[in-house]
C-alpha cells in the first residue's frame, strides 16, 4: 500500500416504496391472500350494517328526553335540591386545579382543561327546553356551570405565576380543596344554609367521582408503603403486609363492600360516626392499596440491584435510596399498570349499588323506573351512564400515555 | 468505648495505610469466596487487582465499602472498623467512592443530578456550590456539555466518565473501580482510561482497580494484587509482576488473557 485511499461511505437511502396508498395498505391488509379476502368480503358488511342500524336507534329511535330532563339527578343523586349550590360551588374549586394543571404543564392538561371548559360551556347554554317541554335549568344553576370558566381562569393565572405554580403548590392546594369539598357537601351544623347532608344522600357521578379520588389519592401512598413494608427487612412488618395484601386481593370487591357494613365499624371505637359512603371509600382505598403494592412491588423487583448499589456506594442513608433512587424509577415503569389499576378504581365505584348507594348508574336505573311513560328507555339510559364511564377513564387513559411519554418509559 | 480503643491502637499500627484487611473470610452460602484475605493499601497508593472470574476479587474490593459483609477477620479503613454499625459504614461510604462495570448512573436523573445528588443529600453542600464543582469535575472528565442530558443520551463511555465525576463530587479518599472498561465498546476504553491515568496521576487520592487492562496497570500501578480461588496469589510492583512472578499461576493467568 503506497498511500491510504480515502474511504467514503455509501449513500443512505430512503426505504423502498412498495405499498403506496389505501390500496395498497388493503391489499396488504385486507386481501393478502384468498382466506383473508374472504374474511374480509364477509365481516365488511356486516360491520356496515351493524352500525347503521346501532346509528339509526341513536338518532332516530332513541328517546333521550329523559336522560335530558334529570342532569341534577345523573349530576347529584339525591342531594337536596335547594342545598344543591353545595356541590356546584364544589365544581367550581375543583375548576381552580385543571386551570392550574394546563398552565403549569401544558400539553395533555391544556387540552384535558380546554374539552372540560367546552363541556361547561355547552352544559351552561343548552336550551334543555327543546328536548323536554316544561325544564327549564335556573339561571342560577347556569350561573354556576358558566362560573367554573372563571374559575377555571383563576386557576391558569395562579399556575401561570412562577411563585403560585409550583408542582408543591398544586397538591397542597388539591388537598385543601377535597377537604373544603367534603365540608362543604357534608356541611357545617348550626350555619345557615350549611344544614348536614348525611352521605348517603349524595348520589350520581358526583358520587363515583369523590369515591374515585378518595380511593386514588389514599391508595397511591398505602400501596407504596405496603410494597415497601413487603420487601421490608422486619419480619413483623413484612408478614402483616403479606396479609393485608393478599386478604384484600383475595375477596371479591363485592364481599368486601358488604362486610363493610359489619367490620369497618368493629374496627372503629363504639359509637364512632362512621356513614355508609365513608365505609365504601375505605373500603375501596384499602381493596386498591392492595393491587397497587403489587404493581409497585414488580417495579421495584425490576430495578438493576446495581441502583441501589451505587447509591449506597455514594452514602445516601437507606431510606434516601429508597425515595430518591428506587421508588421514582419502579413506578414510573409502573404507571401503565397503575393507572389500569385506577381506571378499574373508577369503574368499581358503581359496585356501591349492592350496599344502597344511588351512584350514577344506580341512579339512571332507578329514574328511568320510576317514570311510567319511560319505562323501555334502559338502553338510553345504560348507552348515556357507559359514554359518561368512558368519557372518564378514557382521558385517564390518556393522561397515562402522555406521562409515559414524557417520562421516557421504555427509552431510558 | 472499646471499638473507639480498638480503632486508636489500629491507627497508631497502621498510620500510612488506608485500607487494612487481616484474614478476610466471606461466604455466599456454601461458596467460600473469600478465604483469607490479608493485605494493606498505603495512602496515595494506587492499586490494581488482576484474577480470573470468581477469584473473589470484585468480592474483596466490595467488602471495604460494605457492599458484602465479611463473615470473619477485620477490615480497616482510614482507621474505622468496618462493622454492622451504620454510622460507621455511612462514614467510610461517605469516603470511598466507587466505579462499577455496568456505570450504574441513575437513569431518571439528568447527568448534573447524578452529581450533586450525593453532595446535596449527604454533605448538605448548597445546589449552586455542588453544581459548580460538578460542572469542573465534568470539565476533569472531558464532557462538560452534556451535563443537562440524561445517562441514556450518552455513549458507554461517556456514562462511565460521569460516573467517575460522580465518585469524585464526594471527594473520596478512596476510589475503588470495579472492572469499569469491560461492559464498554473496544473504542470507548481509551476515554475511561485516559481519565483514570490522570486521577492516578494527580496523587490526591487511594486507588484500587480491578481491571485486566494490562498497559494501565503497567503505566499506573504502584503494586499489582493477583487473586485467585478467594485468595491473594500474589502481590508485587508491575515490573516484576510482569517480568518476574514468584508464582506459576500468574503467568498462567497472563498467558490466557494477552
Amino acid at each position: 500500500m503506497a498511500t491510504a485511499e480515502t474511504w467514503q461511505p455509501a449513500p443512505s437511502l430512503p426505504p423502498p416504496r412498495i405499498e403506496t396508498g389505501w390500496i395498497g395498505w388493503a391489499r396488504a391488509n385486507l386481501f393478502g391472500n384468498w382466506l383473508s379476502g374472504l374474511v374480509t368480503v364477509v365481516t365488511v358488511p356486516l360491520i356496515v350494517w351493524a352500525a347503521w342500524r346501532m346509528l339509526g336507534w341513536l338518532f332516530g329511535t332513541a328517546d333521550w328526553t329523559l336522560i335530558a330532563s334529570r342532569p341534577q339527578q345523573y349530576l347529584i343523586g339525591l342531594y337536596p335540591t335547594e342545598l344543591a349550590w353545595r356541590p356546584l360551588t364544589g365544581w367550581l374549586l375543583v375548576s381552580i386545579l385543571f386551570g392550574m394543571a394546563a398552565a403549569m404543564w401544558g400539553g395533555a392538561a391544556r387540552r384535558i382543561a380546554i374539552g372540560y371548559g367546552a363541556v361547561t360551556v355547552l352544559l351552561g347554554v343548552l336550551p334543555y327546553g327543546l328536548f323536554h317541554e316544561g325544564v327549564v335549568m335556573p339561571w342560577w344553576v347556569r350561573a354556576f356551570i358558566l362560573g367554573n370558566l372563571l374559575t377555571l381562569g383563576i386557576g391558569y393565572l395562579l399556575g401561570m405565576n412562577p411563585k403560585t405554580g409550583r408542582p408543591r403548590n398544586f397538591v397542597l392546594g388539591g388537598i385543601a380543596i377535597y377537604v373544603l369539598l367534603l365540608l362543604i357537601l357534608i356541611g357545617i351544623p348550626g350555619v345557615p344554609g350549611m344544614e348536614e347532608v348525611a352521605p348517603r344522600r349524595w348520589g350520581g357521578l358526583m358520587l363515583n367521582l369523590i369515591l374515585a379520588v378518595s380511593g386514588i389519592f389514599f391508595a397511591f401512598p398505602i400501596g407504596v408503603l405496603l410494597a415497601l413494608g413487603r420487601r421490608s427487612n422486619l419480619p413483623v412488618v413484612k408478614v402483616l403486609c403479606v396479609v393485608f395484601i393478599e386478604v384484600f386481593r383475595g375477596v371479591p370487591l363485592i364481599t368486601l363492600l358488604f362486610m363493610s357494613q359489619v367490620l369497618v365499624p368493629l374496627a372503629l371505637p363504639a359509637n364512632f360516626p362512621v356513614d355508609s359512603v365513608t365505609r365504601a371509600a375505605i373500603v375501596i382505598t384499602l381493596f386498591s392499596a392492595a393491587y397497587t403494592a403489587e404493581n409497585i412491588r414488580g417495579g421495584l423487583q425490576g430495578l438493576h440491584p446495581g441502583q441501589a448499589e451505587a447509591a449506597r456506594a455514594l452514602g445516601l442513608p437507606g431510606w434516601q435510596v429508597t425515595t430518591l433512587i428506587q421508588l421514582p424509577q419502579a413506578i414510573r415503569n409502573v404507571i401503565p399498570a397503575i393507572v389500569g389499576q385506577f381506571i378499574a378504581l373508577f369503574k368499581d365505584t358503581s359496585l356501591v349499588y349492592i350496599v344502597g348507594m344511588l351512584d350514577i348508574l344506580e341512579m339512571g336505573r332507578s329514574i328511568v323506573q320510576g317514570n311510567v311513560q319511560f319505562t323501555d328507555n334502559g338502553r338510553e339510559n345504560l348507552i348515556f351512564v357507559a359514554a359518561v364511564f368512558w368519557i372518564f377513564t378514557y382521558t385517564m387513559s390518556y393522561v397515562s400515555r402522555r406521562i409515559e411519554r414524557n417520562l421516557g418509559v421504555g427509552r431510558r | 468505648m472499646a471499638t473507639e480503643a480498638a480503632v486508636t491502637a489500629q491507627e497508631a499500627l497502621d498510620q500510612d495505610n488506608i485500607i487494612v484487611a487481616r484474614d478476610v473470610h466471606k461466604w455466599f452460602g456454601n461458596f467460600h469466596a473469600l478465604r483469607g484475605v490479608t493485605t494493606t493499601v498505603g495512602r496515595g497508593e494506587v492499586v490494581v487487582v488482576i484474577g480470573p472470574s470468581g477469584s473473589g476479587k470484585s468480592t474483596f474490593i466490595r467488602t471495604v465499602n460494605r457492599l458484602e459483609q465479611h463473615q470473619q477477620g477485620d477490615i480497616f479503613v482510614d482507621g474505622v472498623e468496618m462493622t454492622d454499625d451504620v454510622r460507621n459504614i455511612d462514614a467510610i461510604r461517605r469516603e470511598v467512592g466507587m466505579v462499577f462495570q455496568s456505570f450504574n448512573l441513575f437513569p431518571h436523573l439528568t447527568v448534573m443530578r447524578n452529581i450533586t445528588l450525593a453532595p446535596t443529600k449527604v454533605r448538605k453542600t448548597p445546589m449552586d456550590e455542588a453544581e459548580a464543582s460538578a460542572l469542573k469535575l465534568l470539565e476533569r472528565v472531558g464532557i462538560p456539555e452534556q451535563a443537562e442530558k440524561y445517562p441514556g443520551e450518552l455513549s458507554g463511555g461517556q456514562q462511565q466518565r460521569v460516573a467517575i465525576a460522580r465518585a469524585l463530587a464526594m471527594n473520596p479518599k478512596i476510589m475503588l473501580f470495579d472492572e469499569p472498561t469491560s461492559a464498554l465498546d473496544p473504542e470507548m476504553i481509551k476515554e475511561v482510561l485516559e481519565v483514570m491515568k490522570e486521577l492516578a496521576a494527580s496523587h490526591q487520592m487511594t486507588i484500587v482497580a480491578i481491571t485486566h487492562e494490562l498497559g494501565f496497570a503497567r503505566e499506573v500501578a504502584d503494586r499489582i494484587v493477583m487473586f485467585d480461588e478467594g485468595q491473594i496469589v500474589e502481590d508485587l510492583p508491575p515490573d516484576e509482576f510482569f517480568n518476574n512472578p514468584r508464582h506459576e499461576r500468574v503467568r498462567r493467568f497472563l498467558s490466557q488473557i494477552l
